[in-house]
């Protein structure tokens, strides 16, 4: 039998069993529509209301201050955009980073086409973002920094309370785009001093196609769609209430579960970086040492990525590379690119991430595996 | 036809594989070198290529014991299609397999 180990966390994870049995009450009982002043309404609602509490405990927020969405990349767009429209064009300014996701770095081209001037920040080798590049980048028409949590290829934990206070005191508001940050740190947006933050359901172990974004009360966003109250107005049409009650559910397993996960993960991200040490000896580890325990990425030595992630997948195992391929070329990655990595070996990196369902037995395979992999893999 | 086979063998760029077949086919025949170029993506199949002649790999998936014929990296045609180092290597190896396998 074909045995499969999945170790892709970070693009998506399965639905946990608590959140299908919660979306599936939704879909085969509680089929009512939030709006309706009936029972079937009330009940409805009544589930948003639970889901929305629950996504505010693992914020520390209250939660009248959490938009439903469609996922982050909504989230990010209506963060962006609602708040910096709110300005004219000329007249505000808009500061984030090079290693953003493209949710981000592509509304921000899109802000600049508006004639918005916009600030991207560069990191350092490691994937991180020095503060005071932030504080020398504020003018005095900066209206919104956005600087990502945890990043999606390196793991580079940002320091996003520092830099929380550093809009705080300039008056600027700050975002943060969380997706990868919500199943395992701990994020709390007082002590963290974030204005606006973005989540995704279906990187927690809910469902595809929801997400939320914190608004700090007090702050003025310009609806991006229209022909509703629904979510304050700010995401008009009927709530999508199943993936909402995902949403809910799954937010209750990290809320429950985080800590201990993330003690256990890092445990075994750091056993199969020793053991990937021993067999592969110039094998180079990629972002800080403490980055986020359930993201690693790794170069080979010499090797194609490509022809890795193939051979991984032929012996059942997903993991994802470090460049993407486009209609006419290969396209390494923005983020190792941004890290001044050289295009060889970005070449030959891999991302493994791991999840709550990850066992040490996995990592065994991994290790057995690997090392034959990469010597098949080696350019000549 | 020709019973000279080369094959192209790449992976999940599909478009770049077949620009780069297509291209050298072109080319082989302007160089009055008419072979078949084939191409092949282990994205799709990861089993032996088309029995060839010569193979011409854009990453490494075989090796020449597997294949049981000349295997040359390619992989700069990724960035160049006209890489001349790599371009030369595949008409060297050409002229010398040519005339013997032409003949059989």
């Amino acid at each position: 039998m074909q045995r499969y180990i999945y170790l892709d966390y970070c693009a998506t994870t399965p639905v946990h069993p608590d959140v299908r049995a919660a979306m599936l009450k939704t879909l085969d009982d509680d089929f009512g529509n939030p709006s309706s002043m009936h029972s079937f309404g009330k009940t409805a609602a009544q589930i948003i209301a639970g889901a929305r509490a629950e996504v505010a405990l693992g914020l520390g927020c209250s939660p009248e201050e959490i938009i439903f969405t469609s996922g982050a990349t909504e989230s990010d767009n209506l963060a962006l955009l609602g708040t910096m429209r709110q300005r004219q064009p000329g007249k505000a300014h808009f500061i984030t980073t090079s290693i953003e996701h493209h949710a981000i770095l592509h509304t921000a081209r899109q802000l600049q086409s508006e004639g918005y001037e916009i600030t991207i920040l560069p990191v350092d080798q490691r994937g991180l973002l020095n503060p005071a590049d932030v504080r020398n980048a504020i003018r005095p028409d900066t209206m919104l920094i956005s600087v990502m949590l945890v990043n999606n290829e390196v793991g580079s934990i940002q320091p996003v309370q520092e830099i929380g206070e550093i809009a705080r005191e300039n008056g600027v508001l700050f975002h943060t785009d969380a997706v990868q940050a919500v199943g395992l740190l701990d994020v709390n947006v007082q002590t963290q001093n974030i204005d606006l933050l973005s989540l995704s359901a279906h990187k927690i172990y809910g469902p595809k196609g929801v997400g939320a974004l914190f608004v700090r009360k007090g702050v003025r966003l310009a609806p991006l769609g229209f022909g509703g109250s629904q979510e304050n107005s700010m995401r008009p049409g009927t709530e999508n209430v199943p993936g909402i009650a995902g949403l809910g559910a799954a937010m209750h397993l990290t809320n429950q579960h985080k800590t201990g996960e993330r003690e256990r993960l890092a445990r075994l991200r750091s056993k199969l970086i020793s053991g990937l040490h021993e067999r592969i000896p110039a094998l180079i580890v990629n972002g800080p040492s403490n980055a986020d325990a359930h993201v690693l990425s790794l170069s080979f030595p010499n090797a194609d990525g490509e022809m890795m992630l193939i051979r991984l997948n032929g012996a059942g195992i997903a993991v994802s590379m470090g460049s993407a391929c486009t209609s006419k070329d290969i396209e390494p990655s923005h983020v190792l690119t941004a890290m001044h990595m050289p295009l060889n070996q970005i070449d030959g990196t891999l991302r493994i991430s791991f999840g709550y369902p990850t066992t040490e037995a996995e990592i065994d395979v991994l290790l057995e595996i690997l090392p034959d992999v990469w010597h098949r893999a080696k350019n000549n | 036809m020709s019973k000279y086979r080369i094959c192209v063998i790449g992976g999940w760029c599909g478009n770049r594989l077949v620009m780069v077949a297509e291209h050298l086919d072109e080319l082989l025949q302007k160089a009055g070198f008419p072979c078949q170029v084939k191409s092949h993506s282990v994205w799709e199949n990861f089993n032996q290529p088309p029995t060839s002649n010569l193979i011409l790999q854009l990453l490494p998936a075989f090796t020449e014991a597997e294949t049981g014929c000349p295997i040359i990296n390619v992989r700069p045609f990724l960035i160049d299609i006209d890489h001349p180092q790599t371009m030369e290597k595949i008409f060297t190896q050409i002229n010398h397999d040519y005339s013997t396998v032409i003949q059989l």
